[in-house]
C-alpha cells in the first residue's frame, strides 16, 4: 500500500503522538520540570510487547514536581472511535494473536528511570575530548541485545523485520558498550554513557531472502511434506555516529532530534 | 511473607519416577524454569528432594510470568526519534 496510507494505519495502531516522542533519558536529564500533563510516551505501544499495555489511572489536577516519567495518556485513536467488541472476540488486525488486556498476567509497570546520573570514569574527563577530537569513531552498539560494530555510513541488515518503523524513520541507537576511535576506546560498564555520544540510524528498508525449500521425510514412509520460508530483514544505514567533547556538559538534547554538540 | 524462587538448574531427563514427581509438585517442566512457592515446611523438603537439580533464593515478592520473562529480555537499544 502507498506510503501514506501505512503511515496512517501505524499511527494508528501507535501510541497518541508518534512524532514528538522524547526519549526517557531525556526527561531524566530534565529535573526539575513541573508539567501537570502526562508526558509523551518514548515508543508506540505495540500490542506485541513484553509488558502489557497497561493504563495508567488519569493524571492528578494538581502540579507535582517529578523528574521521572508521568503516566502515559490513555490510548487515542484520534477521533476514530473504534467498533465496540467483546473481549473474547478481540482481535488485532495483522497482529499475532494476543490474549485481550484482562487475561495478561498482572505485572506491575516498569519502574520509573533513575534519575540519579552514573559517575564517570576520572580517566573520561581527561580522555574523551581527545577520543571525540580524533577524525572517525566506531560504535558498538546493541540492538535487541546483539552487538554490531558499526560507524558513520555503514549498512546494517538486521536479522528481523522490525515493526513499526517504515523506510526513512531514523531510529536513534542508545545502548553501546564500546565507543572507539583510532587511538582511544571507551569501554562502557556495561553500557556506554548516553549521553556520550549519539548514533542515528534511518530505516532503508526491507529485503527478504531468496526462497528457502524443505523437504521432510521420514524413513519408509513416502510422505513428503513442503516447507517454504522467505524471512524479511529490517535494513538500516548509520548516519552519524557523534561523540561529545566534554563529558560534563553532554550532547545538549533538543526535542525532535536534533543534537548540538558542546564545543 | 518470603517466597522461595525456584529455578530447575539441571534438566531431569533419565532421572527415576521420584525425582520428576517432585519437580512436577513444584511446578517444573522445563530446564531454566522459574517458579515461585511461598516458604513452608513442605515446599522446602519438596526442594530437597531435588536440591541438585535447582537453584533456590529467598525472595520478598512472587514474580509473575510476565516479569520472570521480562527479566530476560533484553533492552531494545533504540527509539524512533523522526519519522518519515
Amino acid at each position: 500500500m502507498s506510503r501514506a496510507l501505512l503511515r496512517s494505519v501505524l499511527e494508528l495502531r501507535a501510541a497518541p503522538s508518534p512524532r514528538l516522542p522524547l526519549p526517557t533519558i531525556l526527561r531524566t536529564l530534565t529535573t526539575s520540570t513541573t508539567t501537570s500533563h502526562a508526558a509523551q510516551p518514548s515508543e508506540p505501544r505495540l500490542f506485541n510487547q513484553t509488558t502489557p499495555n497497561i493504563d495508567p489511572p488519569p493524571p492528578s489536577e494538581t502540579t507535582t514536581t517529578t523528574t521521572s516519567d508521568s503516566a502515559p495518556p490513555p490510548f487515542n485513536y484520534r477521533g476514530v472511535v473504534p467498533p465496540r467488541l467483546h473481549p473474547s472476540r478481540y482481535q488485532p488486525r495483522h497482529q499475532p494473536h494476543n490474549p485481550p488486556p484482562e487475561l495478561l498476567p498482572k505485572s506491575p509497570p516498569p519502574p520509573p528511570p533513575t534519575t540519579s546520573t552514573p559517575s564517570l570514569d576520572p580517566s573520561v574527563a581527561t580522555l574523551l575530548p581527545l577520543l571525540a577530537a580524533q577524525p572517525a569513531h566506531y560504535v558498538t552498539v546493541h540492538i535487541h541485545g546483539r552487538p554490531y560494530l558499526v560507524t558513520a555510513g555503514d549498512t546494517v541488515k538486521l536479522p528481523f523485520r522490525m515493526p513499526g518503523v517504515s523506510p526513512g524513520d531514523v531510529l536513534r541507537l542508545n545502548r553501546a558498550s564500546v565507543l572507539g576511535s583510532r587511538d582511544y576506546t571507551l569501554k562502557g560498564a556495561p553500557w556506554v554513557d548516553e549521553r556520550l555520544f549519539a548514533v542515528r540510524a534511518v530505516v532503508t528498508g526491507t529485503e527478504t531472502e531468496p526462497p528457502r525449500l524443505l523437504i521432510k521425510k521420514r524413513r519408509r514412509c513416502r510422505r513428503k511434506r513442503r516447507v517454504v520460508s522467505q524471512h524479511w530483514y529490517t535494513t538500516l544505514t548509520i548516519s552519524e555516529v557523534k561523540v561529545c567533547r566534554d563529558a560534563d556538559a553532554g550532547l545538549e538534547p533538543v526535542e525532535e532530534g536534533l543534537v548540538e554538540e558542546t564545543s | 511473607m518470603s517466597y522461595f524462587r525456584i529455578t530447575l538448574h539441571r534438566s531431569a531427563i533419565g532421572l527415576p519416577a521420584r525425582t520428576n514427581g517432585a519437580l512436577a509438585s513444584l511446578g517444573l517442566r522445563r530446564r531454566s524454569q522459574v517458579v515461585f512457592h511461598p516458604v513452608s515446611a513442605q515446599i522446602a523438603g519438596m526442594i530437597l528432594k531435588v536440591k541438585e537439580l535447582v537453584l533456590v533464593e529467598e525472595v520478598e515478592r512472587p514474580l509473575s510470568k510476565g516479569e520472570v520473562k521480562a527479566e530476560r529480555t533484553p533492552e531494545k537499544g533504540f527509539w524512533v526519534e523522526r519519522r518519515a
